[in-house]
């Protein structure tokens, strides 16, 4: 029953992204300024917010572990697990904004890269979460799981500043698509495949996303018998 | 999971990589069209190189651990409920 239950979801999700990348290549129209390139949005825009809502996953996980640590030790170790799995699927998104970008860039501005407020803030909160990640890989010892909490935790306060960056700031970087001031946004003919392929980027991350706590959840327990056995022993 | 498997999963995303960065240095700056077509499409091929390489990767681990698993002396990932 629930390998049908993943195998659908698996199906339903390949079959989004599917209709999601005719929407933004067949359906939508050609940007009248940019022409093709516009289309990068389709990817870069969903990528974004997908990180944005795994680093919210990694939040909780990170104040849910410290809150727990004490007294639930299981409990703790479960919201451990989606505190990594948000922030390295987080990761992954914004290392795909952060390369869908530059790309867009060099045809639209002409440059790769600019330390633009959007941009910054951005490569910032990649840096802060890569940091965690290699915390999580080469720190050792008890501490290691609060360290990297509190260090998630301080990760997540960049995201509304990113989010927030080119309404604050008079950036180089596109105005804000939803949510903006009057005159930006999009023309309703390119609403949908935006919406469409939003959805099937955040299906496909809460696919990798349960992977990956599933994966972290099953390390927790070798971890957890090879220390008992070192202890017996 | 067999060799020709694991080699698939691994040499899918190597080969987008490659592929998009064929598109972006061989692209003709002199044809604004075609340009924007070439980076469009790396600019897509690279996210699905990114998302596979992080799913075979994360194969790769779940493997190794299925490996661990049974040296530990208990159930593999496939087969322990998780949740």
């Amino acid at each position: 029953m629930k390998r049908t239950a993943i195998g659908v979801y698996v199906l339903v999700t390949l079959a989004l992204l599917a209709w999601g990348y005719y929407q933004a290549i067949y359906v939508a129209p050609n940007d009248a300024m940019q022409g093709e390139i516009f289309r990068i949005i389709y990817y870069h825009v969903p990528s974004a917010s997908v990180a944005f809502a795994f680093f919210a996953v990694s939040l909780v996980g990170s104040i849910g572990y410290l809150a727990s640590r004490r007294e639930h030790h299981e409990r703790a170790q479960k919201f451990d697990a989606w505190a990594l799995a948000g922030a390295e699927v987080g990761v992954v998104f914004c290392t795909v904004v952060l390369t869908t970008g530059p790309i867009w860039g060099r045809r639209a501005w002409g440059i790769w890269w600019t330390w633009d407020a959007r941009l910054t803030t951005t490569l910032v909160l990649w840096l802060i979460y890569m940091s965690y990640l290699l915390l999580r890989r080469f720190a050792a010892g008890p501490q290691m799981q609060t360290l990297a909490a509190v260090l998630g935790i301080f990760g997540a306060l960049d995201v509304p500043i990113v989010y927030m960056s080119n309404r604050w700031w008079r950036t180089q970087h596109p105005a804000p698509v939803f949510g903006g001031a009057q005159g930006s946004g999009m023309d309703p003919s390119m609403v949908g495949a935006l919406l469409w392929n939003m959805l099937a980027w955040f299906l496909w991350g809460v696919l990798i996303l349960a992977l990956r706590y599933r994966v972290e959840r099953q390390q927790q327990r070798i971890a957890a018998v090879e220390e008992q056995r070192a202890l017996e022993a | 999971m067999n060799k020709l498997t694991m080699g698939l999963i691994i040499a899918v995303p190597i080969a987008l990589f490659g592929m998009a960065a064929y598109l972006i240095l061989l692209a003709p700056w002199s044809d604004a069209a075609s340009l924007d077509h070439l980076f469009r499409r790396a600019a897509y091929t690279i996210t699905w190189a990114i998302q596979l390489g992080y799913l075979a990767w994360l194969g790769l681990k779940w493997q190794a651990q299925k490996r661990a698993a049974e040296h530990a002396g208990f159930a593999s990932p496939a087969k322990s409920s998780a949740h």
